[in-house]
């Protein structure tokens, strides 16, 4: 393998972690344009204590999650009152400020940066995007990922029959979160530079933008969706002046042709040729 | 130079105002986030600084912007919005990004990346005001965008093009079978938010004398705010949103630094959001929970 | 893109490009190719500089294969975009050592870029010249591969202030930065109050400069807050698309003074900001530089760019151009004297020769003189303390950023 093929699949896959954070909240119906901050919490962090406290990488990538799924869950407690593109917006605006906090936050370098992580493998990312596609794989199949999915379909009857609506929505923020944060925290040891720059507004957009591409209601899609978004402009590098024009339209493209993104569950089951008559149900609302 | 800072933050105000309405119109009446109005904003400011470059008189170049900016407004319309129409309202918003990224593709291959300038002597007369003083240019960007918010709240309440409107907003389908056309509506609102949208790119490019492929991004974050501050559902928030995060743009940078003020200006959003989520103006308190 | 036979003389004579004697010794090399990378932003913010380095780009390759390569050798120049996105550079960093199979690469240009592609290039074993980056420290960092055909900033300002404290008898000056670029911020908040208090001249908003980001249209505030003040002169940090919208600010406030920045603010599209404000600002070229190399580089680059679609047809050619221009010719340099015999096999030990030659380059001659690089990876090479005024750029002083015994 090239070491060009393995950037690409660090990028792939460190991308791929954060559009699941986005996944996970989005399960609930709550749309995040601020997941970019997540990551910047948990790349901060991270580097932080393997740079100036030499803490294991594993226990950085830990604790850097654990922090940015605190922050979610706080985030998550006043999101509670807004819905759809109110959301949205707030979300956007939680990520501004943190983007500013860390451009002026001098401890952690400021808008000069922050440096001096070590490498970590490629094989390294892709094992913790394993980790978190397991660990969402087997929520899929639980009870708790019928009650989210109930939530984002109907509230008020997820409430009456006994669900514990807030809890879940609050969760599902902690819980997103905390995966975008283990993103930003491979991210500072795979680039080994980060600024506040790396984690704006147009990061955010590129992970809601993974999730909705490559499909949002199975886990393999956001992943898939985050592999579109670093292998496009590669590919498309003939069309020169216009390449990010045609990504604009290709984008465009996939959500007038299949809006429910490129894979869902119909098509993940034919492509992995299971068969499960018992599971063959129409899907629900694909984006919400 | 006190008063003279508050000049500064009322004129920017009117320029988050211009920009706001462009978004407001759409989002307040279709429920959907239209990112492309940011760029819209920007090709208008391009087109009307070319003809005023090329000595076209200034009430042309407004009026070709306005066009031309119009024009997009309801390609985007039919190629993003109306496609995904019963979609989630993430979709026409993702939709809408894609048409933003073409659009500054589009502008960085015509115009070029170098920020296009105005002469340093065209609008250039100013008013003394004792302490402070005021530029021609800053004038009519607050004069207009009071008349243009005016304009547009007379023409949603008042005219039967806004009674059809306010028709769909409550309730598409029971619009249509009032006999409302809802699609030549839609587009009609997709036009008229992109001649603001394009009004506003003239005005602002005239006042900063400069504009860039990028200046729609910045400026555009920032009126999305002032519209939610100002309330959606309400065309007189944006009036009142727009000079309320000029003044505390102003001074939050003058005390802080830049940093510092986009901290307090998405935090002012995002506390009106929690505290108030129909606006300051928006007038049901439903509005929040529409969309 | 053709080459009129003008332009083709023009830079023959340019003695830049190892032309003339690369015909004479056709043969050592004959029949292989001389694989150079390029990282250049042709989208993005930085879309102008990045399309103008790739027609300099082209153009250089087609001169030097007209004129029958490198002792025989084509020039093949991989050319990629990274829209001044930090991971796509690293990455073509990656795609060129690997799949391309380079001996070196010139750029990429901005400092955001440069900190993750530079990490890359040294794990590659690949020579690296960023033509623009100047946010200090960046190549020191990364060592020993990394190198810049750029002057830090500090160096520079040293002859800058004490020419602008003499001519526009300036006591008092205030700063005004953009937050958003590294750069600048590093400009604006360390170097230039040292340098300041280091000259003696007093720093009017120290403890509260003034800032704005990067894509901010309104800086009116920041201007009223400068100009109540007072001071003799300003301090503009940011590259020259920001500070075209601070000078009109100040000029449109009636605040007439002499601004003072780094190397990012060489560029036609500033002196039409106002014509009447002089910019005080260095450079390691500009168009209309004098000096019969860079004249003749001017001369044969400008129809080029303003002939390539993309570009505006007033289009001047950029201190990275010139750059970009010297970068490849420091390679060819080396390729012709450092024993380069590029074969694949040698492919490694091709780049670590390149690398020796550019840690003691001694013999190369660019547009203003001869470059050389100091321990920290940095060019050693002549500089210019200009003023634009009245649309166009005047040499006021000239400098080196001599270091140890190197000297230009």
């Amino acid at each position: 393998m090239s070491a060009y093929t393995a950037g690409l699949l660090a990028e792939i896959g460190i991308g791929g972690i954060a559009a699941l954070g986005v996944y996970v909240i989005l399960a609930t119906g709550q749309l995040s344009l601020g997941n970019a901050a997540f990551m910047a919490i948990g790349a901060y962090a991270a580097g932080w204590l393997t740079v100036t406290h030499d803490v294991g990488l594993t226990a950085a990538v830990l604790a850097g999650a654990l922090l940015s799924g605190i922050v979610g869950v706080l985030v998550g407690f006043p999101a509670l009152r807004l819905r759809g593109i109110y959301l949205a917006m707030a979300t956007l605006g939680f990520g501004e400020m943190t983007r500013s906090f860390f451009l002026f936050f001098e401890p952690l370098g400021g808008a000069a940066g922050f440096s001096g992580m070590r490498q970590l493998q490629v094989s390294t990312i892709w094992i913790w995007l394993g980790i978190v596609l397991g660990v969402l794989v087997l929520l899929a199949r639980s009870r708790l990922w019928l009650t989210l999915r109930a939530v984002n379909d109907d509230e008020v009857a997820a409430n009456l029959i006994g669900l514990h609506a807030t809890a879940l929505k609050v969760g599902a923020f902690g819980m997103g979160a905390a995966i975008s944060g283990i993103s930003g925290a491979l991210f500072a040891h795979w680039h080994l530079f980060i600024e506040p720059g790396n984690f704006g507004f147009e990061r955010s957009t590129e992970l809601v933008m993974a999730v909705i591409l490559g499909g949002s209601t199975v886990a393999a899609g956001p992943v898939l969706g985050a592999g579109l978004l670093v292998l496009l402009p590669e590919t498309l590098r003939f069309v020169a002046d216009w390449r990010l024009a045609a990504f604009g339209a290709l984008l465009i493209l996939v959500l007038l042709v299949r809006r429910q993104g490129l894979l869902d569950r119909n098509l993940l089951r034919a492509l992995t040729f299971r068969r499960r008559g018992a599971e063959a149900r129409p899907e629900a609302a694909e984006v919400s | 130079m006190l008063l003279q800072q508050v000049v500064n933050g009322l004129t920017l105000g009117a320029v988050y105002t211009l920009v706001a309405l462009g978004f407001s119109l759409v989002m307040g009446i279709l429920g959907v986030l239209n990112l492309a109005i940011a760029e819209l904003f920007m090709i208008g400011g391009y087109v009307g600084l070319t003809l005023v470059l090329a000595d076209y008189p200034l009430p042309v170049a407004v009026l070709a912007a306005a066009g031309v900016a119009a024009v997009l407004g309801v390609v985007v319309e039919k190629v993003a919005y109306q496609p995904l129409r019963r979609a989630p309202p993430i979709a026409p918003l993702l939709s809408t990004l894609g048409c933003s990224v073409i659009l500054q593709t589009v502008a960085v291959n015509i115009w070029g990346s170098d920020p296009l300038q105005l002469p340093p002597d065209l609008l250039d007369m100013r008013f003394d005001l004792g302490q402070a003083s005021i530029g021609l240019a800053q004038v009519v960007i607050i004069a207009v965008a009071v008349l243009l918010v005016a304009i547009l709240a007379l023409l949603v309440q008042r005219s039967s093009v806004g009674q059809a409107l306010r028709a769909i907003a409550e309730n598409r389908d029971v619009a249509r079978l009032l006999g409302v056309n809802a699609g030549r509506l839609t587009s009609a609102a997709f036009a008229i938010s992109g001649a603001l949208a394009g009004i506003a790119g003239v005005l602002i490019g005239l006042h900063y004398a400069a504009i860039t492929p990028y200046v729609g991004v910045e400026t555009g974050l920032k009126a999305i705010a002032v519209m939610v501050i100002g309330g959606t559902t309400s065309i007189w928030g944006v009036l009142l949103a727009g000079p309320l995060v000029g003044l505390v743009e102003v001074f939050s940078v003058v005390h802080g630094g830049a940093a510092f003020r986009d901290f307090a200006v998405y935090g002012l959003m995002i506390l009106v959001l929690l505290l108030r989520p129909q606006g300051l103006l928006g007038g049901r308190a439903a509005g929040a929970q529409r969309v | 893109m053709l080459l009129s036979r003008r332009s083709l003389t023009l830079l023959a004579a340019a003695g830049v490009l190892p032309v003339a004697r690369a015909q004479a010794q056709a043969g050592r090399l004959a029949g292989r190719e001389i694989r150079i990378g390029a990282i250049v932003p042709s989208s993005g913010p930085f879309a102008e500089w990045g399309r103008a380095n790739a027609a300099t780009l082209r153009m250089v390759e087609e001169q030097v294969n007209g004129a029958g390569g490198v002792e025989g050798a084509k020039l093949k120049l991989f050319i990629y975009d990274d829209a001044a996105r930090p991971a796509q550079a690293a990455n073509l960093v990656r795609k060129l050592a690997d799949d391309d199979k380079v001996l070196a690469i010139a750029g990429p240009l901005t400092s955001s870029a440069c900190e993750v592609a530079f990490p890359v290039a040294n794990q590659a074993k690949l020579p690296a010249i960023s033509q623009a980056s100047s946010k200090p420290g960046t190549a020191a960092a990364n060592r020993p591969w990394a190198f810049r055909n750029t002057i830090d900033e500090a160096v520079l300002m040293r002859s800058a202030l004490p020419f602008l404290k003499t001519t526009y008898k300036v006591a008092k000056a205030a700063v005004i930065y953009d937050a958003k670029d590294a750069n600048s911020v590093s400009l604006g908040t360390r170097i230039m109050p040292e340098m300041l208090a280091e000259h003696g001249i007093a720093l009017a908003n120290a403890g509260n400069l003034a800032s704005f980001n990067t894509g901010d249209i309104d800086v009116s505030a920041q201007v009223t807050a400068l100009k109540g003040l007072n001071p003799d002169a300003v301090v503009c940090a940011a590259d020259y698309s920001q500070a075209v919208t601070v000078i009109r600010e100040m000029r449109r406030q009636g605040f007439v003074k002499p601004v003072i920045g780094g190397t990012p603010l060489i560029s036609s599209a500033i002196l039409r900001a106002a014509p009447d404000m002089p910019i005080i600002s260095t450079a390691t070229y500009y168009a209309g530089q004098e000096g019969e190399a860079a004249k003749r580089f001017t001369d044969a680059v400008t129809p080029v760019l303003r002939r390539t679609a993309g570009l505006p047809n007033t289009i001047e050619p950029s201190m990275y151009d010139a750059h970009m221009y010297e970068i490849v010719g420091i390679y060819l340099d080396a390729v012709r004297k450092a024993g380069i015999t590029l074969a694949d096999a040698d492919l490694e030990a091709d780049r670590g020769r390149i690398r020796g030659h550019l840690e003691h380059l001694t013999s190369y001659n660019g547009l203003s003189g001869p470059i050389h690089f100091n321990p920290d990876g940095d060019a050693v090479k002549t500089y210019f303390v200009v003023v634009g005024q009245n649309g166009r750029w005047t040499e006021k002083l000239r400098g080196c950023s001599t270091a140890g015994n190197l000297t230009c």
